[in-house]
């Protein structure tokens, strides 16, 4: 027994030797890397920071950005990846997924809630508020003036908050962003229909492509995406566009006639058969499939998908037809820009300077691709303007002249309960087991106490 | 040996390390999960306390008690339906030929070690209503007035992403029966066929009543597994349409993150552990008290 134990104590010896024998040497091998210091162990972090910049090491940062579609993956792909080396040498920058809507809110949310932020974000108008507050978002006025990029946007002032601080840099491609419905030529010939110019029409042609085998219309419905976006809006739009504007103001509620009958519209079009089975379900790419691959002859979405879908020949778009003699759509439109929308800069980064000089290079890499759409933007790179698809011009040619542009109401009227609880309702609507009426009664105690506008 | 065992000072020493990780990990974070239900949060800053007004807005909101609903309708096609079902699995793959059974394991096995979302997306495939492959049969049996749009409609969400979790872990409550049953001795079974007992009763004088501390487990591994329920409703319906397929955990993650009330997120949190803790007293309390030995 004795023996026995003298050999385990032995062993057991032996094991510790060897693991602290391995734990110092590896001491030894990391104090003989840095030999460069003169004394590793008296340098404040602050030092090695400097030390960090001077030896030349790169400064790491980290990105989260919009991954939802495939101007978002083009971007990155083709404009950010192959040039951030070149263009901003001393950075090495991870870039982490970040989705998008919900998606991305939440987990932004969340790292902010951990204090673990990115150096640069994607910013949106529906998480800005939280960030404000907790000082997560940098105000870039003094960068961007010092180092003359606001000068190469054509009209700086559309980047100011209401506090007039500037929080998010983009290539104002979002000011042309405003939600259509793209159809197939093709597919409408072979119906017989024409492009309709009221809402009666609308439906009339849904009819008709629907009993020629065809799925009239489609748009992203899971979580309430379509509704709370731009379906709301226009069906309350193309009936009275001033009670719109009255509601993204707050100078209405949903007990406004107009509004209850936007509402009811949408439960229309879902009872005549408009979208197809299980809307309320249909998420972005699906949706987005449906349309290119001619199951649906019409797809509700905003014009950000116009230069994809402009490489179909047979597509081509129409406004949202008119329900009311008060709506023109040549008169009134809703668009998708918020000066919160574009790359932000963690107001707790360790390095603010770089951090911003990122976040520029990533707006300009989103003008330089929506340009080279010959999509309209106002951040000037300095390229000749580029020859636009017809489809674009044609949009360009309808968009720019009208006089009444509304904001969305999803960027700039919903505090996040508001916004999460009108996905909610949205998605029922879409339903069509939800009524319009219960729809109105739910928003208007909602929107009573919504937040956001309590400045 | 067993005087140095038997002291309470060398129980608490042997037990002190895991008990300072479940202290450390479990108990201490409900405190200031307690804190923040009394209070007015944002996730970010505290807006005050409020008492227990979180408790009663959380309990005065009906997609709480629709959240309710589901969990409960999920644990009940667990236990009424996936435990008789993975059950009889078991005795199913226990009457086979060693070759069968190693492929019925596999396959049993592989939806469990699949991801939940890989799993979801083939379910929504399977439901998606204009060409999903089982309303495509329906119609090609000429059943068209049976089908729908699974994942829509009030009546069918649930029990359809309901189907889809059953799917997903049968094989895996299967196995762990059938691990059970092979623990049997064989002699109990012999001495039962010498008594003219026939495979049924076999079955349930012999195989269930000796099967009862895996049935406990599965039972309490089944009910909270059920309880927990989330990811399965985050891909495939985002807990819609509405909140009609919400579960608890969902509504809180919803009213936490998607409207940053994290109060109320917190304040459902705690009502929702209580019931938990509860729910595994019962089981402790009421199920499989006697001690087996074989």
């Amino acid at each position: 027994m004795k023996t026995r134990s003298k050999v385990s104590a032995m062993f057991l010896m032996a094991s510790v030797l060897l693991v602290t024998s391995a734990c110092s040497s590896g001491k030894e091998t990391s104090s003989s890397q840095s030999t460069d210091n003169p004394s590793p162990s008296a340098v404040s972090t602050e030092e090695t920071k400097d030390t960090t910049k001077t030896d030349g090491k790169k400064i790491k940062m980290r990105v989260i950005t919009l991954t939802t579609d495939e101007n978002r993956n083009n971007i990155m792909e083709k404009f950010i990846k192959p040039n951030i080396a070149a263009a901003l040498p001393n950075l090495e920058i991870e870039f982490e997924p970040g989705g998008g809507g919900e998606e991305m809110a939440n987990k932004l949310k969340t790292l902010n809630a951990s204090g673990d932020m990115p150096d640069v974000f994607w910013n949106d108008a529906g998480f800005f508020t939280p960030l404000k507050s907790t000082g997560s978002i940098l105000d870039l006025t003094s960068y961007i003036s010092k180092d003359g990029f606001l000068d190469k946007y054509s009209v700086p002032d559309a980047l100011k908050h209401v506090d007039n601080g500037i929080y998010s840099l983009s290539s104002g491609a979002d000011t042309y962003f405003s939600p259509v419905i793209f159809y197939h030529k093709d597919m409408f010939e072979k119906a017989g229909v024409k492009v309709p110019t009221t809402f009666d029409e609308l439906i009339q042609i849904s009819k008709t492509l629907k009993s020629k085998g065809m799925v009239p219309a489609v748009t992203p419905g899971k979580d309430g995406w379509g509704p709370k976006l731009f379906m709301l809006q226009q069906m309350i739009q193309i009936g009275d566009p001033q009670a719109m504007a009255d509601l993204v103001s707050n100078k209405t509620d949903f007990n406004n006639p107009s509004v209850k009958e936007g509402a009811a519209r949408i439960e229309t079009l879902v009872k005549e058969g408009v979208f197809p089975d299980g809307i309320s379900n249909l998420d972005y790419g699906p949706a987005m499939e449906m349309f290119t691959s001619k199951k649906a002859a019409m797809l509700w979405m905003f014009t950000w998908e116009l230069p994809n879908l402009a490489k179909d020949e047979t597509v081509d778009f129409f406004p949202f037809p008119s329900a009311s003699e008060k709506y023109s759509p040549t008169e009134t439109v809703q668009f998708w820009g918020s000066p919160l929308n574009g790359y932000a800069v963690n107001g707790k980064t360790e390095h603010p300077e770089e951090a911003v000089k990122l976040a520029e290079f990533l707006a300009m890499a989103d003008a330089l691709y929506f340009e080279s759409l010959g999509a309209p933007i106002s951040l000037q790179t300095g390229n000749q303007a580029m020859d636009r698809s017809p489809l674009m011009q044609k949009f360009v040619d309808w968009y720019s002249p009208i006089p009444n542009k509304i904001a969305s109401m999803a960027l700039n009227s919903l505090d996040s309960r508001t916004s999460a609880e009108m996905s909610t309702q949205g998605a029922n609507l879409l339903t069509g087991e939800y009524a319009a009426e219960d729809f109105n009664v739910e928003m208007n105690k909602i929107w009573s106490e919504n937040t956001w506008f309590d400045k | 040996m067993n005087k140095y065992f038997s002291t309470k000072l060398s129980i608490f020493v042997f037990a002190f390390p895991a008990l300072l990780l479940f202290t450390l990990f479990c108990v201490y974070p409900l405190l200031p999960e307690i804190w923040v239900s009394l209070h007015k949060h944002d996730g970010f800053r505290n807006l005050g306390f409020v008492g227990l007004d979180n408790y009663k807005d959380v309990m005065a909101n009906s997609s709480f008690w629709t959240a309710h609903k589901n969990t409960y309708l999920i644990v009940a096609i667990s236990l009424l339906l996936g435990l008789p079902l993975s059950m009889m699995l078991a005795f199913f793959m226990d009457a086979q030929t060693p070759r069968f059974r190693r492929f019925f394991k596999t396959v049993a096995m592989f939806p469990a070690i699949l991801s939940v979302t890989v799993v979801a997306q083939i379910w929504v495939a399977f439901y998606e209503p204009n060409w999903g492959l089982l309303n495509k049969i329906l119609d090609s049996l000429g059943l068209h007035s049976w089908t729908h749009s699974w994942l829509t409609e009030k009546k069918t969400v649930m029990p359809s992403i309901g189907v889809t979790f059953l799917w997903q872990y049968i094989g895996l409550n299967a196995l762990l029966f059938y691990t059970g049953i092979k623990t049997i001795p064989k002699s109990y079974y012999e001495a039962a066929l010498i008594d003219g007992a026939n495979y049924f009763q076999v079955c349930l004088r012999i195989t269930i009543p000796l099967l009862q501390n895996v049935i406990k487990y599965v039972l309490i591994l089944s009910t909270l597994g059920s309880m927990a329920f989330y990811s399965h409703v985050r891909v495939m319906t985002a807990g819609g349409p509405g909140d009609l397929s919400r579960t608890v955990i969902y509504q809180m993650y919803y009213t936490a993150f998607d409207t940053s009330e994290f109060g109320k997120g917190n304040a459902i949190a705690v009502i929702f552990i209580l019931e938990c803790l509860l729910i595994s007293f019962v089981i402790q309390r009421f199920v499989a008290r006697e001690k087996l030995e074989f």
